[in-house]
């Protein structure tokens, strides 16, 4: 059995991790709806142009990412006023920065296509107003909510970059389960760094089977087989 | 119901007219058949008389109010009962009773009763509760067409309706397309299959060809 000599409870580490990413990927997720549905109202080239701008942001590395939060939360950046630097807060507006590319990615051109079939869909049964749409185009979109939410956390609670560069990975504080791996194999740790990977897997996996559940559930309620 | 396609030209590419200058005054309910080549205008003209397309020249009076120049509430008043049927079903996630039931809960309508019987009648009550990503495209067909007729609209547009129907099936949705024309519906059918029973019994035909009227036959 390996014991973890850690500085702070494992729990501690795994609910910051929860949190951080949870709340991160939860904002770039609605982020994402609320773009998504607004661009996807618009031309097909539009739609494939946002996509395209999308795609090349979900290639930027983390780090950079966590540079760039580091930059405008220094406290003579231009967000230094905030206070931010070296806090949970810092973690989740860079991870939401990490995210919000990928979730739209995934999203954008299932909206377009959705919304124009449902578009068609209320005008053929004589309906004019476009309330119900929004509706029936997330009712449509239900798995797919749930495959983009999942990809969002997953990428957030994998990251390393923002969580070390714009974070600081100070214990009880700030450090994740990303930058407790990456200070324990560092430190030449390997057990410890093994059982907190397989705690990370443990918890992406956990969370896809949680969110797949959800989805089956609210598409239960749908009322068919 | 009165329609009147006036001078109307329709173009998707600003380019091309997949409709040149139709004119087509319908004023008595009936079944009116469009016929005509792939490609001749039949699903554009379907959809312009639907309300689903602007005609790119000419005006759709409904009633004799020019719906395109109209006020929304009046667009909505005039839209209401105008249902179009795509060739290709439109089905969303769901049951078949749930797609079924979908253009009366838009509306904020129920009536179990007309969706039990037109399930019944169609021989769906098996899958009623079925995913529509269950149903072969006879049933999916059959869906979309009923969850048109449920509505009881007073004008029908359907684009190729047969397409997928076993012999059956289409004997039935002709009996209730003639029973919506005699209640005083217009029905206005697309279709290269042409069933005897609906051509001896339709109030016109209308004929296109490369996007214009060949012929236009009111009985």
């Amino acid at each position: 059995m390996v014991y973890l000599d850690l500085n702070e409870p494992i729990v501690n580490i795994v609910i910051r991790s929860l949190y951080v990413s949870g709340v991160a990927s939860l904002l770039a997720f609605i982020t994402a709806i609320v773009l998504c549905y607004y661009y996807s109202g618009r031309s097909r080239r539009s739609v494939d142009l946002i996509a395209s701008i999308f795609e090349a942001l979900v290639g930027v590395p983390t780090t950079i990412i966590g540079l760039l939060v580091y930059y405008l939360l220094y406290p003579n950046g231009p967000l230094g006023f905030m206070r931010l630097l070296y806090t949970p807060y810092a973690i989740i507006i860079g991870q939401f920065l990490v995210a919000l590319p990928i979730a739209v990615v995934s999203l954008i051109r299932q909206f377009y296509n959705v919304r124009k079939s449902l578009r068609e869909l209320i005008l053929s049964l004589g309906l004019q107003s476009s309330r119900v749409e929004i509706i029936l185009v997330l009712r449509e979109l239900t798995p797919i909510l749930a495959s983009t939410y999942l990809l969002a956390f997953s990428r957030c609670i994998g990251e390393l970059g923002v969580a070390m560069i714009a974070g600081g990975a100070i214990e009880c504080y700030t450090s994740v389960l990303t930058t407790t791996i990456a200070v324990q194999t560092s430190m030449g740790n390997f057990e410890e760094a093994l059982v907190l990977g397989l705690i990370l897997i443990s918890l992406t996996l956990l969370t896809a089977i949680l969110i797949k559940s959800l989805s089956k559930i609210l598409a239960g309620a749908f009322h068919y087989e | 119901m009165k329609i009147l396609v006036d001078n109307v030209w329709y173009s998707y590419d600003g380019v091309t007219y997949a409709l040149r200058n139709i004119n087509i005054y319908l004023t008595e309910p009936g079944i009116y058949l469009i016929t005509g080549p792939n490609g001749a205008g039949k699903t554009t003209l379907l959809k312009v008389i639907s309300l689903l397309l602007k005609p790119t020249i000419g005006r759709i009076l409904i009633e004799g109010v020019d719906y395109w120049n109209s006020s929304s509430v009046e667009k909505t008043r005039l839209k209401s009962t105008i249902i179009f049927v795509h060739d290709k079903p439109l089905l969303v996630r769901g049951s078949v009773e749930y797609n079924v039931s979908l253009g009366l809960k838009l509306k904020g309508l129920s009536s179990n009763d007309i969706i039990d019987y037109y399930i019944k009648r169609y021989n769906l009550s098996d899958v009623r509760n079925k995913s529509i990503y269950k149903l072969s495209a006879g049933q999916l067909k059959t869906a979309s067409i009923i969850r048109a007729l449920v509505l009881r609209p007073k004008l029908l547009a359907l684009d190729e309706p047969f397409t997928f129907l076993d012999n059956t099936r289409v004997k039935l949705l002709i009996e209730d397309l003639l029973n919506l024309a005699d209640k005083g519906s217009i029905v206005i059918v697309a279709s290269h299959y042409i069933y005897r029973d609906l051509v001896e019994k339709c109030k016109g035909v209308i004929e296109l060809f490369m996007g214009e009227l060949l012929s236009l036959k009111i009985k």
